[in-house]
């Protein structure tokens, strides 16, 4: 637990650059701290490892305050991820991981070899490992600079816009293979952003900072969605809050799923018979579902420049916005929806959705 | 007589004016200024990198040392030295003090830039992480400087053996002899011969630098600091290198 109490940072100028911060960053959890530029985000963040010391207030570490410890040990329990990733450049990739465990006394090759597992963990491959970083993309360089912020295995972490100098496709992909790492590795980690939208999907928590250092909100994201406390919070979150929203509710079983009929690529639709509006499903030999054919055009035999692609797929236990999108996004009006193995398992509109919806609410209100 | 003719001359070779004792000469009066300039250049500079005080007076005297002519210096300190010191010191010791206020400059701002043009962000990592600042400078910003370094030292060296020269001047030996003398006696090929054997120890000192900054600076700096160094013999990832004409045709 990483806790502010009254935390204040005031510079000899004047500047208030935090005022009067109070909150926690839970056990194993990942807290998000977001705000427009200026807002004393990274100054907070950087008060935890007293890479700036606070004024007024005090932080602590499981309860211990940081200015009883000396700086340098503090920071070596702390991993800390920089926004460019910030590698030495004149090491390999395996030696920047290695680094500060070898300076800590850790041998060669225990370092490199933990160096190596560690790679591995955030999904760089083997072969990376004895290249500079200069022969890394952005993306690349990033994971090693977790993996290097791990090498201690540090219990607390920071990250400072860990992934905001890459493009989003990478984005996307360096973000979900961070969530599936912290929840192998469950670390108390603080993270910095200006993105609303990386801060609800990777925080368990999210504290929005607005200008002049103040705390506007802490909350879970479902929580900022649903509930935010002022306009300012309501403003920054967003106008689209009401459907990403939806991304926080999950599909339950009680969502009615219709049946699809289903043809695999490469069959003949005449053995089908008669399809209700001449739609049908393609699926592989998997029975994954590819998209829609519209047996009216498609010739005798279902080839792949039949299919329409333009449908997501949901899957079954994810959430309302997913099974939303699906059916706003397929041409028929019915979202596409698989089980966990990948298999079709029929299709669901967007008046389902909305009924099941508000059936959420209604039980809110009961509650 | 032809420049060859005088290389071939075996009189040349052996002696106590020959062509190895006056390189000879020539690389210790050099060395022997090198050494110096680093002693003093190399702690200051790193100091000045490191702290980040002294720059501009850095900056100030290491242009006004350039500026100095050094021929003139060496007559004037010379003058200045000779009454008071009976033995050659009074000719060997201004020649190696002109010589290490050649050299010192390059040395300098070699040091102090690449200190200070360590990547910022491994700088800071390194500081994040728990680092101490002798730390942060012995294992991040001093390897980062080597480039840098290296070739101010590079500059510095070259500058002083194409200098040293003047040491004849003041009756030493060195190269700077065969040029001085075979003006005296209106003798241009020994004079020719003397300035292409300043060139020949200068670019077999230049060589030696390339191994050296090929020995010790990471491949991971060179790439981005050195351009014109990049290493094409090294085997890229994803670059096959192209295979030999006799390869291909046995």
């Amino acid at each position: 637990m990483i806790t502010f109490e009254h935390v204040s940072k005031v510079y000899p100028d004047g500047t208030h650059a935090v005022h009067d911060l109070t909150f926690g960053a839970p056990s194993g959890r990942l807290t998000v701290l977001v705000g427009p530029s200026g807002c004393g985000k990274t100054t907070s963040m950087r008060m935890i490892n007293r890479l700036i010391d606070p004024t007024e207030g005090v932080v602590s570490l499981d309860g211990q305050d940081t200015r009883s410890v000396d700086a340098i040990d503090l920071r070596r329990k702390i991993g800390y991820v920089i926004q460019s990733a910030g590698l030495f450049p004149h090491r390999t990739v395996v030696d920047n991981v290695a680094a500060l465990p070898r300076l800590l006394g850790v041998g060669k090759k225990e370092a490199r070899a933990r160096a190596l597992e560690l790679l591995a963990k955030v999904g760089l491959d083997e072969r990376f490992a004895l290249r500079y970083p200069y022969q890394l993309s952005g993306g690349q360089q990033q994971r090693v600079g977790v993996a290097r912020a791990l090498a201690t295995d540090p219990p607390f972490l920071l990250m400072d816009e860990p992934f905001s100098a890459v493009d989003p496709v990478v984005r996307t992909q360096l973000q979900d293979s961070f969530l599936q790492l912290q929840r192998d590795i469950g670390k108390t980690i603080v993270m910095v952003t200006h993105d609303i939208d990386e801060a609800l999907k990777l925080g368990d928590q999210v504290a929005v900072f607005r200008e002049g250092g103040t705390l506007a909100q802490v909350a879970s994201p479902a929580e900022l969605l649903a509930h935010p406390a002022d306009p300012f919070v309501a403003d920054f979150v967003g106008a689209s809050r009401g459907y990403r929203a939806l991304g926080f509710v999950e599909a339950t079983a009680t969502v009615q799923l219709a049946d699809e009929a289903m043809v695999r690529l490469g069959a003949r639709p005449a053995d089908l018979g008669e399809v209700d509006g001449g739609w049908c499903v393609v699926v592989d030999d998997a029975e994954a579902p590819l998209g829609w054919v519209d047996l009216r055009t498609a010739g005798d035999v279902v080839e792949e420049r039949h299919i329409d692609f333009s449908g997501t797929v949901a899957r079954a236990d994810g959430s309302l916005r997913d099974l939303l999108d699906a059916a706003l996004s397929s041409p028929t009006g019915r979202g596409l929806v698989a089980g966990p193995d990948g298999r079709l398992r029929g299709s669901v509109g967007a008046a389902e959705v909305l009924r099941h919806l508000g059936r959420g609410r209604e039980a809110e209100v009961a509650s | 007589m032809t420049i060859l003719d005088w290389f071939l001359d075996p009189a040349q070779w052996a002696g106590a004016d020959s062509i190895p004792v006056q390189v000879g000469y020539h690389l210790l009066y050099s060395g022997t200024a090198l050494l110096i300039a680093l002693a003093i250049a190399v702690p200051l500079g790193v100091y000045i990198g490191y702290t980040g005080r002294g720059e501009l007076l850095v900056a100030g005297v290491a242009n006004a040392l350039r500026a100095l002519p050094t021929f003139g210096l060496l007559v004037l300190v010379v003058m200045l030295v000779a009454p008071h010191i009976g033995s050659r010191l009074a000719f060997v010791g201004p020649t190696i003090v002109v010589l290490v206020l050649l050299a010192a400059p390059p040395i300098l701002s070699g040091t102090v830039a690449g200190i200070q043009g360590a990547d910022p962000g491994a700088v800071g990592a390194a500081r994040a992480t728990g680092y101490t600042r002798p730390q942060i400078l012995w294992h991040v910003q001093v390897p980062c400087a080597l480039p840098l370094f290296l070739s101010g030292v590079r500059n510095a060296t070259l500058q002083i053996v194409s200098t040293a020269t003047v040491a004849a001047y003041v009756s030493l030996k060195g190269l700077g002899r065969y040029i001085i003398d075979g003006r005296a006696s209106s003798d241009y090929t020994q004079m020719a011969a003397g300035a292409i054997l300043v060139a020949v120890v200068a670019l077999a000192l230049e060589l030696a630098f390339l191994g050296l900054e090929r020995a010790v600076v990471s491949p991971g700096l060179t790439r981005a600091q050195l351009p014109i160094l990049r290493r094409t013999s090294r085997v890229r990832p994803g670059v096959v290198p192209p295979a030999s004409p006799r390869e291909a045709t046995p």
